[in-house]
């Protein structure tokens, strides 16, 4: 009895322990990627003597620059740790933290959990103030082990320190991202759509403002543009760093204010009432799979379009650099991209990316589906003469076709982008290299379609897994020169550099074959399991 | 017996350490509206996700018009079914999601499907996401009415539905037995059972204790009788069936009788009746005697 009258007195530390209980795991796995990655790389990182001249024309490239942010204090372990990993574990955490905030706020409030929480006497605000609050916990404590981690590993505190600092704010600046997008839009979906359009806008406002020396300023609007002037290593400036806490705080507390003024289930921006029905794409299963991927489709196809446009309109400027500069080749090499200095060269190493959307994509799609069971959606379909192996065939066969439409659509940004420069990347070549990645893609659909048959909680996760997870993998095995058997644990190490050399057919059949074992044994579980319906 | 819309044998379906259903056999005939009752938890949602191939049984199988029911693609070419819980996609509009359940259902009577929507009063412009329970429960309603499907399974349909609405389920479910269709129906509403169903199946903890007629089931249990006299009340003490005897003041006379009333109206008929009152428990009560004592 006591108990429970101690917990009635505080009803927002039952919150809290509600927010912490659903964000600890995701929590601990972004923290500890980060920590040891950063860790990792500079631990082996090898000092090479540069030419303080080449030096200064890396910095001046405005390829570089907008390729992989403003190369500073490369010579030493820090500085090239937090060139290397900085902005990949800023949009990993990110992605996370946005992610995250909208899944505890909105997608709790959506799933009518929240409903009964809120009847008795917490209000609205309170529950997304605390929710948030202890979201907000999480990039802090990121920032702080990875400064720790680099510090542990041997490089310099203050430098390790303000790089920690960096990912934190840029982590809270997501969560509050988040925050808001859930209070603006009635639906997850909807709030995740917006909020992952301020992120990639925010990418690529990093990569103009570091590419065009007229338009450095804009990198003060970018949370990822904030992150790289503070220049750990090389100027540790702070100021950066504070503007961006600084607004993140503000967000948060616009979330909290924006939530006070609106009602429980609905949202700051309405819903529009009664409209005509539009009947197409209705008619089937499969059909009707189409139409609930066409938008998240433009929407992913949009945000690769432009970021392909621009690594087009760089190409020359790259390729040309790289070819004048056979240290940073090297260079590059050891950080993953080798053969930069062709055009063939540079493209396929940058197809290569294109597996992470478009496996993520994949992996996100059959995660809709299993949302969809789990809110049971899917029930009334079911209750139709359509059996689970032809729902799950149509979902995981549109998805993989649109997958591909993804691909296509960056190969042919891409392939523009070099055409206005005259870069002279062939159309072929541009749509072959694209299509290239297709093996990497159907892994993330085979491994997704394996969890949705076995494990439905853990269908993102599963199905990102050889994507954004190999990716990773291969970063921090490029970087600290690992073992090959450890590079070949990552899909990425049996792509061929498609244009530049023939496909490998081989491992790309293997991988094709490892996919489908995943959709068959898949499909097996999906087929036995008891449906949430 | 006829034809069977709906037949399961021994039945089973365990969760862990739960024995969710027991050993269920059934038979529903064709054309027939059959009551499914019994208390939170005892197993009526998991019999009917049995019988969709949603849940797998343990042990035991089901048949759909001697369809078995784990050939879905066949079996639910024969049925339309409303879940308790109906979800929604939340930015269609409910005319989308009639058209979509329409076009890859067992096909429908789009002119009964307009009258439905006229009779439930329902706005199929507004998107899914603004409608409330209620709504989201009429839009499965009219999709599986509209089917003209041989076999309509519904589980508790009218939990969020007005008193109003509640005549249209009502009516509704007499325009499918008119068109011959069978009704498989899982409800609370007892009053509802009793108003539209010919047979009801009880269950309790899994098991099902009791199949019997609505009629039936009243005569299996006690019928209330309060009779007044002009004269003396005759003695009924030990007369066949009478239970519960009790007078109030001189001329009045309760008691409960079970099975035959003939020796009770037999001792009526020599005394001097001014007034009689037989009432047959009513479902309800029924109901609660059977889950009164140990409610599960």
């Amino acid at each position: 009895m006591i108990a429970t009258m101690a917990a009635a007195a505080r009803p927002e530390r039952v919150l809290r322990g509600l927010a912490v209980r659903q964000v600890r795991r995701g929590a601990l796995v972004v923290t500890a990627v980060c920590a040891g990655m950063s860790a990792l790389v500079v631990v082996g990182y090898r000092s090479e003597a540069l030419d303080p001249a080449a030096v200064a024309a890396l910095a001046r490239n405005p390829a570089i620059r907008t390729l992989f942010g403003e190369p500073v204090a490369l010579d030493n372990a820090g500085g090239f740790t937090v060139w290397r990993t900085g902005t990949v574990l800023a949009v990993l955490l990110g992605v996370w933290a946005m992610l995250a905030a909208t899944r505890i706020t909105r997608g709790e409030e959506d799933a009518g959990r929240w409903s009964l929480l809120l009847s008795g006497r917490i209000t609205l605000a309170e529950a997304v103030r605390q929710h948030l609050g202890v979201l907000a916990v999480v990039p802090v404590l990121v920032g702080a082990a990875t400064a720790a981690a680099m510090i542990a590993a041997g490089v310099d505190t203050a430098g390790s320190l303000l790089h920690g600092t960096g990912l934190a704010a840029v982590g809270l600046s997501f969560v509050a991202v988040g925050g808001v997008s859930a209070q603006l839009f009635v639906s997850r979906s909807a709030a995740n759509g917006a909020a992952a359009a301020v992120l990639v806008v925010g990418l690529l406002t990093r990569m103009v403002g570091d590419g065009v020396p007229a338009l450095a300023w804009l990198r003060w609007l970018s949370p990822f543009g904030l992150l790289a002037l503070t220049r750990p290593f090389d100027g540790n400036r702070g100021l950066p760093v504070l503007v961006l806490a600084f607004a993140a705080v503000l967000l948060l507390a616009f979330a909290g204010r924006l939530a006070a003024r609106r009602d429980v289930g609905a949202a700051i921006l309405a819903t529009r009432g009664s409209r005509p029905a539009r009947t197409a794409l209705l008619g089937s299963v499969p059909v009707f799979a189409v139409r609930r991927t066409m938008r998240p489709l433009a929407a992913w196809s949009a945000g690769t379009c432009a970021y392909f446009l621009l690594l087009g309109l760089i190409a020359r400027s790259m390729t040309e650099f790289l070819t004048g500069n056979p240290d940073f080749a090297a260079m590059a090499a050891q950080a993953g991209f080798p053969a930069l200095g062709t055009v063939e060269g540079y493209a396929a190493t940058l197809y290569a990316l294109l597996a992470v959307p478009a496996g993520v994509f994949v992996a996100v799609r059959l995660a809709a589906t299993a949302a969809d069971e789990n809110a049971r959606r899917l029930t009334l379909l079911l209750a139709a003469p359509v059996t689970r192996a032809r729902q799950l065939a149509a979902e995981a066969a549109v998805a993989g076709c649109a997958a591909l439409v993804l691909i296509t659509v960056a190969g042919v940004a891409m392939w523009a982008g070099t055409a206005t420069v005259d870069a002279g990347l062939g159309a072929g070549d541009a749509l072959v290299g694209a299509w290239n990645v297709v093996p990497v893609v159907l892994l993330c659909l085979g491994a997704a379609v394996l969890a949705l048959g076995w494990t439905p909680r853990a269908v993102a996760a599963i199905g990102a897994l050889p994507a954004a997870g190999g990716f990773l993998w291969q970063v921090l095995a490029d970087s600290i020169d690992a073992p090959s058997w450890i590079r070949a644990l990552s899909p990425f190490a049996h792509l061929a550099a498609v244009p530049a050399t023939a496909p490998a057919w081989p491992s790309a059949l293997g991988m094709v074959g490892i996919a489908a074992a995943g959709v068959v044994a898949g499909t097996i579980g999906y087929r036995r399991r008891d449906l949430y319906a | 017996m006829g034809v069977s819309a709906l037949r399961t044998e021994h039945l089973s379906k365990r969760y862990g350490r739960l024995l969710a259903l027991d050993d269920l056999t059934l038979d529903v005939a064709a054309g027939e509206v059959f009551g499914f009752l019994g208390p939170n938890g005892a197993g009526k949602s998991t019999t009917i996700r049995l019988l969709l191939g949603l849940a797998r049984p343990t042990s035991g199988r089901a048949w759909v018009f001697d369809t078995d029911a784990a050939d879905v693609a066949a079996a639910h070419r024969r049925l339309a079914y409303v879940p308790a819980d109906v979800a929604l996609w939340p930015r269609m509009t409910g005319a989308e999601v009639l058209d979509l359940l329409a076009r890859i259902g067992p096909g429908t009577d789009t002119a009964y499907r307009d009258e439905l929507i006229q009779r439930f009063a329902l706005d199929v412009s507004k998107p899914a996401g603004t409608y409330s329970t209620g709504n989201r429960q009429k839009i499965a309603l009219i999709a599986a009415f509209a089917t003209r499907a041989p076999l309509l399974v519904l589980d508790e349909p009218t939990s969020g539905l007005d008193p109003l609405m509640e005549l249209q389920f009502r009516h509704a479910v007499g325009v499918a037995r008119d068109n011959g269709q069978t009704v498989f129906l899982s409800s609370h509403q007892l009053a509802e059972v009793e108003a539209v169903c010919d047979r009801v199946g009880i269950l309790r903890a899994g098991e099902l204790v009791e199949v019997a007629s609505v009629a039936q089931l009243r005569r299996l249990h006690h019928t209330e009788v309060a009779a007044t006299f002009t004269g003396t009340p005759p003695n009924l003490t030990g007369a066949h069936g009478v239970h519960g005897l009790h007078t109030d003041g001189a001329e009045t006379v309760r008691f409960t009788l079970n099975g035959s009333p003939a020796a009770a109206l037999r001792a009526l008929a020599d005394a001097d009746v001014a007034t009689i009152v037989v009432r047959e428990q009513s479902l309800e009560e029924i109901f609660l005697a059977y889950y009164g004592q140990n409610a599960r």
